[in-house]
């Protein structure tokens, strides 16, 4: 089977990748394609799948159905291949707690030919400000995470797939690991953010993908996201003026004589149309990540049959 | 090679504490061993000639007038040396795969380049490391009581150690065993459980069948052979009768179809996040 066009600009493809329990599926026919060189985030509520289709991309778990590959090595059959090229950082991080900070990075990067160890200690000591010498039993939760993230970022492979990252983080240390992942992008790694906190997800990542129930949702383009506005307009008169197909207006929703409008263009020709109509009222925003995930986690989200049915 | 002797370290380091406390429990034993033999060895000689009293020296082989080792080695049957070695076997094979999944360690090994062979050849190397030198920890310490307590014909370090090998060769399979449920549960108590209860049930079945009550019955010789520990000779070992080779064979053969069923259902499974 030939590679299409897009799929050889894409780092990790995923076709029909289903994981099932019994009859219950973790996950069902993701068709999902990462790019090289993008900050990819991976949204959904515990359960939706995002966890599993890490571990499916990591193989450590065998798919029920469908396939899943990065640079072309089949995640199942060439898990070993695969996670010389991906460092992983797990969402629910152990470490053995009688090995010093420095210990647990001398036993990662050991089982890595030793590599990245002087980077890892870099980012622990300086970056991150940890003491090294102390057992890592003695860290906090906050300190293991940032001990994990020191090595991942040091790991010298092309993908990181950072699952939760920043969850057991203060507010400086997140602010840290964001940077992180813009210099990782920056040199020229793939990242796969899983996270729960949209803000950051909306801060770095180049394009989202929303899980749930086991099913790929949604995938939205957050450059073009942040080139939308959000029109709120109440015209004069009965009738609304018709939308001039070159705005690329999307009516999104009415209610009575207000009309929420979708607008991605230039805003010159946008205020010069609405200078030329009988306007009311108008309030001009933007959109956050929020709204688009609650569309399918809110609590106004709908079921849709086959999710019913599962 | 480094990512696998990485993990052959960490392994070591894992069971130093169970390695230190089992071998210097086997090297204190060996030594009162010695003690004890010693201090009986003109009773149980006069018995042997005389035919009365020690009559479970006697239903180990034991001829009249016999070189001290063997009188030693009658007492290398003891319950705790068995148990301190079956603890250490049957606890680093339930730890290999399942308690680290418990414990959410394994996916922070196996999300890097380490294949699942290599992970579990790890383990089964670093094990074997261990029974094997807790098991010369015996010899060890019964050479060491040697020099300081009275035997008739005190024994060569290298005689000590064909028993010492019988001994770990016995824990051998119960090892495999284990690692093999290990290999395929999500939890470390399961495993354990399953380990112990095999293992029990075979020290069980041959006590059963030593028990002389039940000599003439027809199931007796299925009981022995179906446990692990008719194997274990330390007797015969050192006196050249039985077949000592060959139960050394069969115990490392054991073993090694044991660690194979773990390779095979390690290979193919899933490894979930902590249970």
């Amino acid at each position: 089977m030939h590679p299409t066009a897009s799929e050889s600009a894409s780092l990790i493809v995923s076709r029909g990748l289903s994981k099932a329990y019994g009859g219950n599926y973790a996950l069902r026919d993701l068709d999902l394609e990462v790019r090289r060189g993008e900050i990819f985030g991976l949204l959904g509520p515990n359960g939706s799948g995002k966890t599993t289709t890490i571990r499916l991309w990591l193989g450590l778990m065998r798919p029920t159905r469908g396939t899943a590959t990065i640079f072309g090595h089949d995640c199942w059959a060439g898990g070993l291949q695969v996670r010389r090229l991906v460092s992983y950082l797990p969402g629910e991080l152990r470490m053995p707690g009688s090995l010093t900070g420095l210990g647990v990075l001398k036993f990662l990067s050991g089982l890595r030919d030793g590599e990245g160890l002087d980077r890892a200690e870099a980012i622990a000591d300086r970056v991150m400000g940890l003491d090294l010498g102390k057992k890592v039993r003695k860290y906090s939760t906050g300190m293991k995470q940032k001990l994990a993230l020191a090595q991942a970022f040091a790991d010298p492979v092309d993908v990181l797939i950072l699952d939760e990252p920043t969850s057991a983080l203060d507010p400086s240390a997140r602010l840290d690991v964001l940077n992180l992942v813009r210099e990782a992008k920056a040199v020229g790694q793939t990242i796969v953010f899983s996270g729960h906190v949209l803000s950051e997800v909306e801060a770095i990542c180049d394009r989202v993908a929303i899980l749930r129930r086991g099913r790929l949702v949604h995938v939205e383009d957050m450059h073009a996201r942040r080139r939308l506005r959000m029109l709120l307009v109440r015209f004069e008169g009965d009738q609304p003026p018709p939308f001039p197909e070159e705005l690329e207006l999307t009516l999104r929703r009415m209610r009575g004589p207000a009309f929420l409008l979708e607008h991605r263009g230039e805003l010159g020709p946008l205020l010069r149309w609405l200078a030329t109509v009988p306007v009311a009222d108008l309030a001009i925003g933007t959109e956050d990540l929020h709204a688009l995930y609650d569309e399918y986690h809110g609590p106004d989200a709908v079921d849709d049959d086959e999710d019913r049915a599962r | 090679m480094k990512p696998f002797l990485t993990l052959v370290r960490k392994n070591l380091h894992d069971a130093r504490w169970s390695l230190f406390l089992s071998a210097t429990l086997l090297g204190f034993l060996g030594w009162l061993l010695v003690y004890v033999a010693s201090r009986q060895e003109t009773r149980i000689r006069q018995a042997l000639t005389s035919g009365e009293g020690f009559n479970w020296v006697r239903r180990m082989g034991l001829d009249a007038d016999p070189p001290s080792i063997e009188i030693m080695m009658a007492f290398w049957n003891h319950p705790f040396i068995i148990l301190l070695v079956a603890m250490f076997a049957l606890g680093r094979g339930a730890n290999a795969v399942g308690a680290e999944i418990e414990r959410g360690t394994l996916d922070m090994v196996m999300s890097r380049p380490v294949s699942r062979s290599a992970y579990l050849g790890a383990q089964v190397l670093a094990s074997s490391l261990g029974i094997l030198l807790i098991a010369a920890a015996l010899a060890v310490g019964a050479y060491a009581a040697t020099y300081y307590n009275v035997l008739k014909s005190p024994p060569s370090f290298r005689v000590l150690m064909e028993p010492a090998l019988n001994l770990a060769a016995l824990a051998f399979p119960m090892y495999g065993y284990t690692l093999w449920f290990s290999s395929m549960d999500i939890v470390r108590w399961r495993a354990l459980t399953a380990g112990s209860a095999l293992t029990l049930a075979g020290f069980i079945a041959r006590v059963i069948a030593l028990i002389p009550v039940f000599e003439e019955s027809w199931w007796r010789p299925w009981a022995e052979h179906a446990s692990l520990f008719s194997l274990y000779n330390p007797v015969d070992a050192v006196s050249g009768r039985g077949h000592v080779g060959q139960d050394v064979a069969i115990l490392l053969g054991l073993g090694a179809g044991f660690i194979a069923l773990a390779f095979l259902s390690f290979a193919y499974r899933d490894l979930p996040a902590n249970a």
